[in-house]
């Protein structure tokens, strides 16, 4: 056996890990190589130098100190999923608001039509209510006739159908 | 009333059922942070935060592990987390290296003697402390802690063959390291 391998195998026979077979061929070589039995020695003892006296306690009233923490995350906490619900929310609310003008931009729109295209449209003459206009010979009836149809919402629907 | 009932009742909300949890664990816990560490104060305050992230973590631990290998990784991360902040600036406390009351020859002897190995054992740690990260932690959790080998390839996600090599390394790195100072006067030997 390499003295290489010993050392790893006596790493693992610290630990308990190797097997019977193993374990003799180990002996074997310590019995006969100084060099690996020293190696072994500082190991084992470097092992209980490492291996703690007794199990340490840690400092008085621990779970009493933890306690008031834990109800103080617990305040916490719904707070940060709410910072955190809402740091999501918000660029998700922007995002829609700018998918909903990009729809409505892109959305071919129906043009708004004058009142003569939609008379057009009807097969009306757009023409027959300034007709009454320039016929009427009086020039305050014409007056009020322009003033009436300048206040008028929706001329389109009152006009006089050909 | 068995662990893993402790932890369902935790996770439901119960306070009782969690400092069931904190009694058993928290000398583990505390002994875990102060093998890294090396300051009570320090280990201490370590301690609490990994039970404060274990009960806010609660909710995502879904039994796939046993609750202490799961806590011990709480642990080990949060312990190198504070390593890492501080720079691995190492503390050795009055406390590790205590004096003794001594009150006769043979106290006297057997003071001298624990005063020799406490030194000792402080001069180990420090070197575990020094070594790479990886071999430190598996170090500490091996021959500090005792962990079983299942256990560390659990906490460190190592197969169970790398912890084998890993350790081998870690141990032979701290020897070869340590031997020009311990191989004077008494060599490695716990007195």
């Amino acid at each position: 056996m390499r003295c290489k391998t010993a050392e790893k195998w006596i790493s693992r026979e610290l630990d308990g890990r190797l097997d019977g077979r193993s374990r003799g061929l180990l002996e074997e070589h310590l019995r006969a190589c100084p060099a690996c039995r020293k190696a072994e020695a500082e190991y084992r003892s470097l092992q209980a130098l490492l291996r703690p006296g007794k199990e340490e306690a840690p400092l008085p009233r621990f779970w009493e100190r933890l306690e008031p923490r834990i109800r103080e995350e617990q305040k916490i906490v719904p707070l940060v999923l709410w910072e955190r619900w809402a740091l999501h929310a918000i660029p998700a609310f922007a995002a829609l608001v700018a998918l909903a003008a990009a729809l409505l931009f892109l959305t071919p729109q129906t043009p708004e039509m004058s009142q003569s295209e939609s008379l057009l449209i009807e097969n009306a003459n757009p023409f027959s209510e300034t007709r009454g206009l320039f016929e009427e010979k009086r020039p305050e009836a014409r007056s009020m006739m322009l003033i009436f149809a300048s206040l008028d919402d929706n001329p389109a629907a009152r006009r006089q159908r050909p | 009333m068995d662990e893993k009932q402790l932890v369902r009742l935790a996770q439901d909300g119960s306070q009782e059922a969690f400092a069931e949890l904190v009694a058993k664990y928290q000398s583990k816990v505390f002994s875990m942070a102060m093998s890294f560490i090396r300051n009570r104060e320090a280990a201490d305050d370590a301690a609490q935060e990994v039970f404060l992230k274990a009960y806010l973590a609660l909710p995502k631990f879904h039994m796939k592990s046993e609750f202490g290998t799961w806590l011990y990784r709480i642990a080990v991360n949060h312990v190198k987390d504070v390593l890492r902040k501080r720079g691995r600036a190492r503390e050795v406390s009055l406390e590790d290296v205590r004096e003794l009351p001594v009150a006769d020859e043979n106290a006297l002897e057997k003071a001298e003697a624990e005063r020799e190995t406490e030194a000792r054992k402080s001069l180990v740690q420090r070197f575990v402390q020094a070594l790479p990260e990886k071999y430190r932690d598996i170090l500490t959790l091996r021959d500090i802690q005792g962990l079983p080998y299942e256990e560390i390839a659990q906490v460190l996600h190592l197969s169970p063959g790398t912890v084998d090599s890993r350790l081998h390394r870690a141990r032979k790195m701290l020897k070869d390291r340590l031997a020009p100072h311990l191989g004077q006067e008494g060599g490695f030997h716990e007195m």
